[in-house]
């Protein structure tokens, strides 16, 4: 083990962290005196400059083999969603500027950047302990920047509720992961699929229930979804636009994998006739929970930021077919998914953004405050149109291969096509949620605004992100290959990421347990028996 | 190769910009639209000079025509290439002299006659669409080109003819002349497509490639259709379908007496210089291809004798339609058809020179007749009945000698007009055409009747007691400047083509020119003949008119007097119209009906059936989807927003209660798994 291999290993986290110091210590020490607005393009431009060499970092690292039991493993698809996480990060940096929430551009910065560090080592850990850490790193900043509109009482609000169900949910995963430790004698994924078992003892169930609880926290999955709604409408709309957007693809892929590599000997069966217990039943249940509730309660709302709130709890249901799916396919198409819905939601925040500023609304904005924003600003509208259209899942939008990929990877998924009840069920809560979108639509093109149309003020860097977020939904839309291939199981990248975690041992026990895993592996199975020798190693080292 | 050759596009191009331009300018500029077709048209005059020059050159290399051509791709379709192309020989240079060089005469004539009219822009911008496309028509080196412009002609025509839309019988005018011609170009169009099924291409001359050329020709001569006759015969037939729309011969000249309903100039244009021109012009382009016949007995191909006798009849029913009128235009209008068909005989039996000699002498004449009856009629307040005139020499002396001047041109007066060369030319041809002689006694007669309806109309309208009711007065200087220029020409032009110095004949055909003088004395017995004719028509129309003028206008015609029902068939023009409304227009009529019939009952019958089982299966679908789904989807809405609504009752704000569901989640989670277990 060697430091500064390991500090080469973490390089682009490092970097992040450094932006964060230099961009307080810049802000407090030389800019104090300075107008809001100047501090305020100062230290995003210093954050656009380190997440642009993070972003370097990362393109150029090679996959380096895992240190410390999985503690910190690289690999290329880790690498991309870090990218991601990195450009969310500055869009939500961008996108407040010359807003007057806060004082602390400083100390707004930092914590922003802080979760993003989290969020990145979130997406590259196999180890419980690690995963906790960077949970929390992740989520605390995220509840001071909650409350950093010190004017607004519904922001403290939010901010207090968020912490406290965090809190309870942090305790519950930390639980949780506490009695996965007890019942395996390990902390990293091997050790735990190695041990664990369904059906042994009551406890193990016990503590599935509780580490799920901690990342339905996470990913607003119903019913532990309470949070969302007030957060989204009380946090400054850029934090509430990073919560929807980047913590969401971190905690999804920490989900996915801890469930799926960590835990296959639990899985149970939610097949519609066969039920067995294990996690899968369990994200069954608040996969439906949360399309029904997320989609129907939507369509009551009045302001559009919950609205959204809602509409992330739907898709954090769809996204959960894709976990529970508990394939490797299930996994791409959970990645393509979380990506795609973070650039959208993104993007859609970006537009609420510009409209809150505009009507400058007490209470915030509402629904008819879009009324007639297609004759104030035509670009405008049609980015909000790419983006609630791919909300919707409209094709060629990146939003409905998207569902594509879910759907098709959970009814593949299912023994006979067992989980093709979810599926139906979720082409159902698709089609409901259609009619909450296009009430922001209509909105947009169909009703006159109130008065004399007023042309909405843009700034060009703001208008250039939500120009170039629209295009990326329409691209991947209509080149899905693109992004699906970076995660696809046939894809070499993956195969030898594969290799660096150690599948073989996991896949080898999948199959053991659950031999319908395999079916769709059979590229990596192959791997398995092109090399026995790693095999072999792998046994004598355990 | 001449460098004019590749700029002979600009020649129809110049005067389509001028019209496209004048379309765009507000109605009130008609000065500037008037100055931009007079000046594109003299423009095209001066290329059209510079293209004839070199076509006067002595030819190279030997025998035959001087001929350029300039073909270029218009697209392409799989493996064949579309060409289209313009092409210099004499016969376009002399036809492109006379068309800008009249066509400009009439268009400053029209600056006077239109001055008046509200819509003298507009007016312009059709002229220079006509002449446009009738350039067009002279260039073009592919039939396909040839009958866009043919076309463009047609659409130009109606547009003028209807120029005064608002009075019925122009309108009624202007779709009897586009549907006729429509009717013989459905011809043309099926000779076209026949043409190229069989030679592969529409350029006329290509190098030896084009469809006029000897290849393609010899191909042809071997190739005969059903009943023996020959395709290039069936092709050029076809193609005469056409010709004789454009060129008003029998029995399609329906068109061109109504036709007058158009300002004067228009009269003028499309009788003189363009429209009726085209038919002839059509039949002298593609000469070499009338002239193939596999059956080629008797000395003429069965399309140039087709062509003979329709030439023959039409000259001289038309000349005895013309005895008949009183309109003024109307008698140049049947005159016109008669010349037509002289040309027509003379392209059948004389060939290309002879038809085209006399079409550009006519081309003169004609014009100095049309635009001199323009005047007349502008100078007696727009009447057109020449029993209504009378003795207006006095008045209109200008108007007076150069009308006379065309009269005695088109009726053949010896030696110094330009009519009785061109005639004579004809005349000579017919006399010696293989076939029959009929076609030449027939061409005697109609230029006994041509010379008699011509003194007729001179003694009607000239002469005698004044019946106009009001003051007549002389045209304005730039009305009658060019009826001064057409009466020069229409003297002169008739010495390019005496037998004593066939100029025009050796330069059309590209024979050596050499005077011989004793050619006159070889043709004097034709020359005497004629000359004898013409005195008889003239003389015995000089004595019924002078001995028995009429002394009113209602009084009846002297000829009517003495032969009530044979004039009473001329006046009504052989009741070819009346004909034609109880023959084609009835039948096409009753079929009209017969469909309408047909349709309204039996198709709609059955339409209406359809859609009635239509509704009343939607009435079931209806009935079902206001009761049966639209209840239950009323109900399925209704509930989710119940829900909505609940769910949104849930998010109370109130954070104990949050951190309630979660512990109550957690045990529900816990029992449903326990459940699932115990299972």
């Amino acid at each position: 083990m060697n430091y500064m291999e390991l500090l080469g290993a973490l390089a682009p986290e490092a970097i992040v962290v450094l932006t964060a110091l230099v961009a307080l210590a810049v802000d407090l020490l030389v800019l104090r005196q300075a107008p809001q607005n100047a501090r305020q393009v100062v230290a995003v431009s210093i954050t656009a400059v380190g997440i642009l060499a993070a972003i370097i970092a990362l393109s150029v690292a090679a996959p380096s083999p895992p240190w410390m039991d999985g503690l910190l493993i690289n690999h290329s698809t880790t690498a991309f969603l870090k990218q991601t996480l990195l450009v969310l990060a500055l869009v939500a940096g961008i996108l407040s500027i010359q807003s007057r929430f806060t004082q602390h551009t400083g100390e707004y910065v930092t914590l922003l950047l802080l979760s993003t560090v989290g969020m990145m080592l979130l997406v590259s850990s196999d180890n419980l302990l690690l995963m906790f850490v960077a949970l929390e790193l992740t989520s605390l900043p995220l509840y001071v920047l909650t409350a950093f509109n010190k004017e607004s009482p519904s922001s403290s609000e939010a901010s207090l509720k968020y912490f406290l169900i965090g809190s309870l949910s942090a305790a519950c995963l930390l639980f949780g992961i506490s009695l996965l430790y007890g019942l395996s004698g390990g902390i990293t994924w091997t050790q735990l699929a190695t041990t664990l078992r369904a059906g042994s003892e009551p406890i193990v169930y016990l503590a599935l229930i509780l580490t799920l609880i901690g990342f339905a926290f996470k990913v607003a999955a119903a019913p532990f979804h309470l949070w969302a709604p007030d957060v989204y409408q009380g946090a400054p709309t850029p934090v509430a636009a990073f919560i929807a957007s980047g913590s969401k693809i971190a905690s999804f892929y920490m989900f996915a994998r801890i469930f799926m590599a960590a835990l296959p000997g639990t899985a149970g069966s939610a097949a519609w006739s066969g039920a067995t217990p294990g996690w899968v039943p369990l994200v069954a249940a608040l996969a439906v929970v949360s399309m029904i509730l997320g989609n129907v309660a939507a369509i009551a709302q009045r302001s559009v930021k919950r609205l959204l709130a809602y509409s992330a709890i739907g898709h954090a249901g769809y996204a959960l077919l894709a976990i529970l799916s508990n394939t490797e396919q299930g996994m791409g198409s959970l990645l393509y998914y979380v990506v795609t819905y973070a650039v959208t939601a993104m993007g859609a925040f970006a537009v609420v953004n510009v409209i809150e500023r505009d009507v400058q609304a007490p209470n915030g904005e509402s629904l008819t405050d879009f009324a007639g924003l297609s004759r104030r600003s035509p670009l405008l509208s049609l980015c909000l149109l790419v983006f609630v259209l791919s909300l919707a899942g409209i094709p060629p939008l990146a939003g409905f291969f998207g569902k594509f990929y879910i759907f098709i990877a959970t009814a593949q998924s299912g023994t006979s096509q067992g989980l093709i009840w979810l599926v139906m069920l979720a082409i159902g809560t698709s089609a409901i949620s259609l009619y909450y979108y296009l009430q922001i639509l209509k909105q947009v093109y169909v009703v006159e605004s109130v008065g004399q149309p007023t042309p909405v003020q843009l700034r060009p860097a703001e208008s250039a992100c939500i120009v170039a977020m629209a295009c990326t939904v329409l691209i991947l839309g209509c080149a899905p290959n693109w992004l699906i291939n970076r995660f696809s199981p046939n894809s070499t990248e993956v195969r030898r990421a594969g290799v660096i975690t150690k599948p073989s041992t996991t896949l080898e026990l999948a199959a053991e347990i659950h031999p319908r895993i395999t079916a769709p592996l059979g590229t990596a199975t192959g791997l398995v028996q092109k090399r026995p020798q790693f095999e072999t190693t792998t046994a004598n080292a355990q | 190769m001449p460098s004019i050759v590749n700029y002979l596009w600009l020649i129809p191009a110049l005067p389509l910009l001028a019209a496209g331009m004048i379309a765009l300018l507000k109605q009130r500029h008609r000065s500037l639209s008037a100055s931009l077709s007079i000046g594109s048209l003299a423009i095209s005059l001066g290329l059209s000079i510079a293209a004839f020059v070199p076509t006067l050159g002595p030819i190279e290399g030997g025998g035959g025509v001087k001929r350029w051509v300039h073909n270029l791709d218009w697209f392409e379709f799989g493996n064949t290439t579309l060409r289209l192309g313009w092409v210099l020989d004499p016969l376009t240079a002399a036809m492109l002299v006379m068309v800008t060089f009249v066509g400009l005469l009439i268009f400053i004539y029209s600056v006077g006659y239109m001055a008046h009219d509200e819509n003298a822009a507009r007016f312009f911008c059709f002229l220079s669409l006509f002449a446009a496309a009738m350039l067009g028509i002279l260039i073009s080196n592919s039939l396909l080109l040839l009958f866009m412009s043919w076309e463009l002609v047609g659409l130009a025509s109606y547009l003028l003819i209807g120029f005064w839309y608002h009075k019925p019988s122009a309108a009624a005018a202007a779709k009897k002349a586009f549907i006729t011609t429509r009717i013989g170009d459905m011809g043309f169009l099926l000779g076209l497509l026949w043409l190229y099924g069989e030679t592969g291409t529409l350029l006329f001359y290509d190098n030896g490639n084009g469809c006029l050329e000897q290849s393609a020709l010899n191909r042809l001569n071997t190739l005969t259709t059903a009943g023996g006759m020959g395709v290039a015969t069936a092709i050029s037939l076809l193609l005469f379908c056409g010709a004789a729309g454009k060129s008003g011969q029998v029995p399609l000249h329906v068109w061109l007496p109504d036709a007058m309903e158009g300002p004067t100039p228009v009269s003028a244009l499309i009788h003189a210089a363009t429209m009726v021109a085209a038919g002839v012009f059509l039949i002298a382009r593609v000469f070499p291809l009338m002239d193939v016949d596999p059956a080629n007995v008797a000395g003429s191909s069965t399309a140039l004798s087709v062509v003979t006798w329709v030439g023959a009849v039409t000259a001289v029913f038309a000349a005895l339609i013309a005895v008949g009128q009183n309109d003024i235009k109307r008698i140049l209008a049947y005159s016109t058809v008669s010349q037509l068909g002289y040309m027509m005989l003379g392209l059948g039996a004389g060939g290309v020179a002879v038809g085209m000699f006399h079409l550009l002498t006519h081309a003169f004449f004609k014009a100095l007749l049309f635009l001199g009856a323009g005047s007349v009629i502008h100078g007696c307040h727009e009447e057109q009945d020449i029993r209504r005139m009378g003795g207006l020499r006095r008045q209109m002396p200008t108007t007076f000698l150069t009308y006379a001047i065309g009269m005695m041109a088109l009726s053949g007066v010896p030696l110094l007009f330009s009519g009785f060369w061109s005639k004579d030319e004809i005349l000579h041809a017919a006399s010696v055409w293989p076939v029959s002689r009929l076609p030449f006694y027939l061409g005697l007669f109609g230029a006994v009747l041509t010379a008699f309806y011509m003194t007729r109309q001179m003694f009607f309208v000239f002469f005698g007691k004044q019946h106009l009711g009001k003051e007549a007065h002389e045209s304005p200087t730039v009305m009658t400047i060019p009826l001064v220029i057409l009466a020069i020409a229409a003297v002169l032009v008739g010495f390019w083509g005496t037998p004593a110095w066939p100029w025009l004949h050796a330069y059309l055909t590209g024979h050596e020119l050499h005077l011989d003088l004793s050619a006159l004395a070889k043709s004097a017995t034709l020359m005497l003949i004629s000359t004898a004719v013409v005195a008889l028509g003239m003389i015995s129309a000089w004595r019924l008119y002078t001995r028995k003028t009429p002394s009113s206008p209602q009084a009846l015609d002297p000829l009517e007097a003495a032969q009530p029902a044979v004039f009473g068939v001329l006046k009504n023009r052989a009741y070819i119209d009346e004909f034609y409304e109880a023959t084609v227009i009835r039948l096409n009529h009753l079929l009209s009906v017969t469909s309408d019939v047909l349709d309204r009952f039996l198709w709609n019958g059955l339409v209406q059936l359809v859609s009635l089982m239509a509704i009343a299966l939607a009435s079931v679908g209806k009935a079902l989807d206001q009761f049966v789904i639209n209840l239950g989807f009323d109900g399925w809405c209704g509930g989710l927003k119940q829900g909505a609504r609940g769910f949104a009752r849930l998010q109370n704000g109130q954070v104990q209660s949050y951190l309630r569901v979660i512990g109550l989640s957690l045990v529900a989670l816990v029992v449903v798994l326990l459940w699932e277990r115990r299972r």
